[in-house]
């Protein structure tokens, strides 16, 4: 699409958007609840086409992709949907509007937020034009094909394009949308967020990262096998590289061991994973990057740190024991640093820093819902603690940077009475 | 020589100094080949960090038979542990990596400036001014700090280094307390163009983005006399606004008239002692690509397995310096490149930047996180 067609579609889209806007909001949430339902049956059409074209588009294995939406849609059904609206949009539809036209600019490589970004201004009856992103250029068009056949008034509301990230002329052209939903890098979304001319909503997802915390029982005995198993899938899952990815994972405990315990048992279950969850593609400077890190903590081991490093020769996964908390380059692709901590204050001493831009904890011997080291995840900014082993799957009402998912996109209105 | 008065140390620097003072330049792999192996034989007893790190991956001279299976530090190691093949009460100079977006600072220790001057000069020379007759001199205007003003930059270093071999009266720095001096710049730019004498800009890469977004500020264009140069080199990381190479020389050819042609990138790092240059003066008829001394030599080699990679393809630049005999000769750069022909290109490190999708770089992070 050029900058021409897509200012175009955007107003076609918006005369369209006057037909969805007049019928009842139920009708777009049926339709959408049903969208979610056959992506979430394995043995639905749309499923089988999804994980058959994802590997080809995207450079994940066959397995990582099949694994990957097994359990991150298992529960991202129509029913999930509808509960998400309701919490979010309350039980009228008169008080609740969407934008004329909305503008989803969509990032990464995992099919799951690109479904919801779509689906979420399509809730409030906006339609939406989105900017594919050039790691997954499948996920949007199965979904958007998916309403069209169910239901092609709304199919008719939504639409996607490809073009570079840089491509002034065509970001303008969609930033003319009322609402613009943008995700990727700070820079991606500042650079956008230069480009945005006159009044409009803009909801900007910018740079997360997440991290594991194996704490108290689960590093005694037969647990530490268990909590490195769940931590394997978390990061094998996307071979590490949505923002729910665990970077680093630190280890609390008074002794240095069950660090250097914990890296064994991971890199045991790394390897293990790789066999039955093998890596994808993976670039040369992703290749050149994981080496050079490699390298530099053979060297750090080699300057008398208590630093390990447990890998194959090939770069497919890597595990790093440092000898302390500090923060270093993280390649990704299933590079994963362990980082001692002596206990709770020095764990939240040197996660300080990741505040602004942490998004999961995942943890392991900390009780997500009592625990007091939870509860200070969440006072540093983290938006997700969960269990690992489940890191990479979400509940669809998650408060992605800690807002709602629909809400965010929405325009209330309050009508008062007399009394 | 102030070697630390080891005599292996001082006959290999003797060699190797001189095979840098010889005036013509010849590639002698037999050569090469043993003065290598001699410094990583020497390295390997007098760098315990390296030592380990070479046991760690089963090397030793007692099995390195080849320069290539020298075992390669990576350019992060600077940071890490301090890598001297000498007591540490005999460096007498420490050049420090650019202030990057991560706050540790790799750290280039340093016994004698011998070996650093003997092999920049040189080089710098053959490929930058070919053309310069013996005893002529050239205008240098540097867009860089003097050694003077920053004494823990190789780089600073090395360009004071070159005004006082070969600046002609009207040389020197355009840099001072951290900030371009365009009015002083300009004003010598116009003295030279007056006079139709040909003057040569070196600095950073950032610099001249500096520079010609200070012309354009001002609306104004030079014209530099025939035969003037620029001389780039270093990266953009850490600083707030980056350029594609090919549009910066564009932006300074329109800026400053010099013809693509007469520009040469540097490619060097502070913890190397040799530097490697375009081609473009010395063979202006062939592909531009990187060149050093032939006491230097870069391979590309595949990142996955370290194996040399095939010729053209892409994968990490290692090089071989003999210049680093108070250090480690052997270094892993973070960067990725290609042969070409006797030469090498580079390509940068993360031409695939946009996979990381929404996770955010480490180091991206700390830069917006730290004070």
């Amino acid at each position: 699409m050029s900058d021409a067609a897509i200012s175009e579609r955007l107003a076609d889209m918006a005369k369209s958007g006057v037909a969805l806007q007049r019928r009842p909001a139920a009708a777009t949430w049926d339709t959408l609840a049903a969208v979610f339902d056959c992506f979430a049956d394995e043995d639905s059409d749309e499923r089988r086409d999804l994980t058959a074209e994802l590997p080809g588009a995207t450079g994940f294995s066959e397995p990582v992709v099949r694994e990957g939406l097994r359990l991150g849609l298992a529960d991202w059904n129509g029913d999930r949907f509808r509960e998400l609206i309701a919490r979010e949009l309350g039980p009228s539809d008169r008080e609740v509007h969407g934008f004329a036209t909305t503008a989803v600019f969509l990032a990464g490589s995992i099919p799951m937020p690109t479904m919801l970004s779509l689906a979420a201004p399509l809730a409030l009856r906006s339609p939406v034009l989105a900017k594919l992103a050039a790691r997954d250029p499948v996920t949007g068009p199965h979904f958007i094909r998916a309403v069209c056949s169910r239901d092609p008034e709304l199919g008719s509301c939504v639409d996607f394009s490809r073009f570079a990230r840089d491509d002034r002329e065509r970001v303008a052209a969609l930033l003319r949308a009322d609402c613009v939903v943008a995700s990727g890098s700070d820079e991606t979304i500042a650079a956008i967020a230069a480009q945005l001319r006159g009044p409009r909503r803009f909801v900007p997802y910018g740079h997360r990262l997440s991290v594991a915390v194996i704490a108290g029982d689960a590093l005694r005995g037969d647990r530490i096998q268990t909590a490195a198993q769940r931590l394997a899938l978390d990061i094998a899952l996307w071979d590490q590289l949505g923002c729910l990815s665990p970077i680093v994972a630190y280890v609390v405990d008074p002794g240095t061991a069950a660090a250097d315990r914990f890296a064994e048992e991971l890199a045991a279950a790394m390897a293990a994973i790789e066999g039955r969850l093998p890596r994808g593609e993976v670039s040369l400077a992703a290749k050149n990057a994981i080496a050079h890190e490699r390298a530099s903590a053979e060297m750090r081991a080699a300057g008398g740190a208590r630093v390990a490093v447990h890998a194959p020769s090939a770069t497919s996964w890597s595990v790093v024991r440092e000898d302390s908390t500090a923060l270093r380059e993280a390649p990704l692709h299933r590079f994963v640093r362990i980082l001692p901590a002596g206990d709770a204050a020095e764990l939240l001493d040197a996660m300080s820093p990741l505040g602004p831009h942490l998004s999961a904890v995942g943890v392991a011997g900390v009780d997500p819902e009592r625990s007091p080291l939870a509860e200070a995840f969440a006072q540093l900014g983290a938006t997700r603690v969960c269990p690992l082993g489940r890191m990479q799957c979400p509940p669809i009402a998650w408060r992605h940077d800690g807002r709602f998912v629909i809400e965010p996109l929405a325009r209330f209105t309050d009508f008062e009475s007399e009394a | 020589l102030t070697t630390g008065g080891d005599p292996r140390r001082a006959s290999l620097d003797g060699a190797v100094l001189e095979w840098m003072r010889e005036p013509s330049w010849r590639r002698d792999d037999a050569r090469f080949e043993e003065l290598a192996l001699r410094a990583f034989s020497f390295q390997f007893e007098h760098c315990a960090p390296y030592r380990r790190f070479c046991q760690g991956r089963s090397r030793s001279p007692a099995n390195v038979e080849h320069w290539l299976d020298i075992p390669a530090v990576p350019t992060g190691a600077f940071k890490e542990v301090p890598l001297h093949s000498f007591p540490a009460e005999r460096c007498v100079r420490r050049f420090r990596t650019s202030g990057t977006a991560t706050a540790v600072r790799g750290v280039l220790h340093l016994d004698t400036l011998a070996l650093y001057e003997a092999s920049a000069l040189p080089t710098f020379r053959r490929h930058v001014f070919p053309d310069l007759g013996r005893g002529e001199r050239a205008i240098l205007r540097i867009l860089a700090p003097s050694a003077g003003e920053a004494d823990d930059s190789s780089l600073s270093h090395m360009f004071s280094l070159l005004v006082a071999a070969l600046g002609a009266d009207g040389s020197g720095f355009d840099v001072t307390g951290g900030s371009l001096q365009a009015d002083a710049l300009f004003a010598r730019i116009e003295d030279c163009c007056s006079q139709d004498l040909p003057v040569s800009l070196c600095g950073t890469s950032f610099a001249f983005v500096h520079l010609t977004d200070e012309l354009e500020r001002r609306g104004v264009r030079y014209r530099l006399p025939v035969g003037s140069r620029v001389m780039e080199c270093g990266g953009f990381k850490g600083r707030s606004r980056e350029m594609p190479r090919t549009r910066l020389y564009a932006r300074i050819e329109d800026a400053l008239g010099v013809p693509i042609e007469m520009m040469v990138n540097q490619y060097g790092m502070t913890e190397l002692g040799s530097q490697f240059y375009d081609s473009v003066l010395v063979d202006p008829e062939s592909l531009r690509r990187k060149l050093g001394p032939p006491w230097s030599r870069a391979v590309i080699v595949d990142s996955e397995t370290g194996q040399l990679a095939a010729d053209g393809a892409v994968g990490t630049v290692v090089v071989f310096d003999l210049a680093n005999t108070g250090s480690v000769l052997a270094v892993q750069t973070a960067d990725l490149g290609r042969t070409v022909l006797d030469g090498f290109d580079v390509l940068g490190r993360q031409p695939g930047a946009e996979e990381r999708g929404c996770s955010i770089a480490v180091d991206a992070m700390l830069a917006t996180t730290r004070p």
